[in-house]
């Protein structure tokens, strides 16, 4: 591996719902788990708010992954909400590799609000799926 | 095979005995053989109207653009708008009926049948006939039959009709007040989504450099915007023009709106664009395949369109323009749809 891949550190996008992930990445923080740093969380109402629209543009503005975080199957605060976030993602997920995006670098959870070391873990495991693939410039706005 | 005087007959009808305030449908253009889109309002106008293999738009695009200007006009009018409908222009009707762009008793739908046909391709047609000048094309059961200087021709149908026509499931309006031609609903010429599934036979980088090639071409022109009758947000969420300025409008307020992408016509706004585009279509699309009959620079759109709907054919049970009182796609959910891909 050269020096300048080891030193590639990729840049996350993290979509996380205030009622689970949020509170959950949390809880990582002050179980003081060490995970990587590289996740900028963004906290959502719900991971049913997302629009898949959230999600191209983060690619657009320059993520090089994207992680979407809500509560379990049946914990929703809105009743439904992640089940309605579970249709729309899986769309965009396959839309995105149908286009030639790699498929590892968009990423979906369920994190609950009790689970910090889960949040810990999938964060480590998509930065070190991430940093095999480098930069992502196929989706990266082109402003030259 | 469907006789234009019957089409003609009812939409003189409809007008002569006032049960429609106009009927929209297509009649002969000022460009050789091709059809072009008519709203007729004069009895008299009926005998304008022609049915054959070049009636390609997807009428239902005007029911929107006359809610627009009945809205812009701020009028309620008391009778319905009769349309002439193919299978698709009856389903995309039946799509906007489900999302209350109209009722039902605001439309008065003249089905059409395409039996064992549908549309032709003009490039299709050229090809097989040498450079000679068309005149007409009528379409009589898996024949085609050109009319040309020279004399008559006939050519098997399925080589000169459009893609989206060989790969059609439903030719057939359900969804109609009177319909014209039999039902052949179970006719099969090609199977559908044959030419998604050679595509995604490509590998991954295949399938980027594709995409690469077909993106890069693209100038903006929203072509696929105007002419779809899904797009009929006066708002659209990526194009900025399109965002409304009234004098009272600040600078600031302009210069703050989120711009979710760019206006420009390179490569990742493109993509950007059309993945977006595509998204807002899922589970309504009804695959009429107007979009890439437009594109001036000749992308495939509708393989997108169509992974969406097979996607949602195949995972969640659910048909775009089946039903006008069923939910919508993206708005309902099942128990047991997939979340394998969820950690």
């Amino acid at each position: 591996m050269s020096e300048e891949e080891q030193a590639y550190e990729p840049k996350i996008v993290a979509f996380l719902c205030k009622w689970c992930s949020s509170a959950g990445s949390d809880l990582a923080g002050v179980s003081r788990i060490q995970y990587p740093a590289n996740a900028t969380p963004i906290t959502v109402p719900c991971s049913g708010s997302i629009s898949p629209l959230y999600i191209l543009s983060a690619f657009n503005k320059g993520a090089d992954g994207v992680l979407l975080s809500g509560c379990h199957i049946g914990d929703c605060h809105y009743i439904e909400g992640n089940y309605l976030a579970r249709r729309k993602i899986y769309l965009i997920k396959e839309l995105l590799e149908m286009v030639g995006v790699e498929p590892d670098r968009f990423r979906m959870s369920w994190v609950s609000a009790a689970e910090g070391a889960k949040y810990a873990q999938v964060v480590k495991d998509f930065v070190a799926d991430l940093k095999p693939l480098g930069p992502q410039n196929k989706l990266k706005a082109d402003r030259t | 095979m469907i006789d234009v005087q019957s089409i003609r007959d009812a939409a003189r009808d409809l007008l002569a005995k006032g049960e429609v305030r106009a009927v929209i449908g297509y009649r002969r253009g000022s460009r050789g053989m091709l059809a072009e889109p008519v709203t007729i309002t004069d009895p008299e106008q009926a005998d304008e109207l022609v049915w054959d293999a070049t009636c390609f738009h997807n009428l239902a695009l005007y029911l929107v653009e006359d809610r627009k200007a009945l809205a812009h006009a701020q009028r309620t009018p008391n009778l319905p708008i009769a349309i002439v409908a193919k299978g698709c222009d009856a389903r995309a009707i039946v799509v906007l009926m489900q999302e209350h762009y109209f009722k039902r008793e605001d439309v008065y739908i003249i089905g059409v049948s395409c039996e064992g046909g549908g549309v032709l391709v003009e490039y299709k047609l050229a090809r097989l006939l040498n450079g000679a000048q068309a005149l007409s094309a009528v379409i009589d059961g898996a024949e085609l039959v050109v009319t040309t200087l020279a004399g008559e021709v006939r050519l098997p149908a399925s080589e000169v009709m459009a893609d989206r026509c060989l790969e059609c499931r439903e030719p057939f309006p359900k969804e109609h007040n009177v319909v014209f031609g039999e039902d052949q609903t179970s006719r099969q010429l090609v199977a559908p989504f044959t030419a998604l599934a050679r595509f995604e036979a490509l590998s991954e980088a295949d399938r980027w450099a594709y995409w690469c090639r077909q993106f890069e071409r693209c100038i903006r022109c929203f072509a696929c915007r105007s002419v779809c009758p899904m797009c009929y947000c006066d708002e659209c969420v990526v194009d900025s023009i399109t965002f409304p300025v009234a004098p009272e409008t600040t600078a600031e307020e302009k210069a703050n709106r989120i711009r979710w992408i760019e206006r420009s016509a390179v490569r990742s706004e493109n993509i950007t664009y059309h993945m977006t585009r595509a998204m807002h279509l899922a589970g309504r699309c009804i695959d009429c395949g107007e979009c890439e009959r437009v594109c001036p620079v000749n992308i495939p759109l509708r393989l997108l369109n169509n992974k969406m709907e097979r996607e949602a054919r195949e995972h969640f049970g659910y048909e775009p323009g089946a039903s006008i009182g069923g939910p919508s796609l993206v708005a309902s959910f099942r128990d047991d749809d997939p979340g394998q891909f969820i950690r």
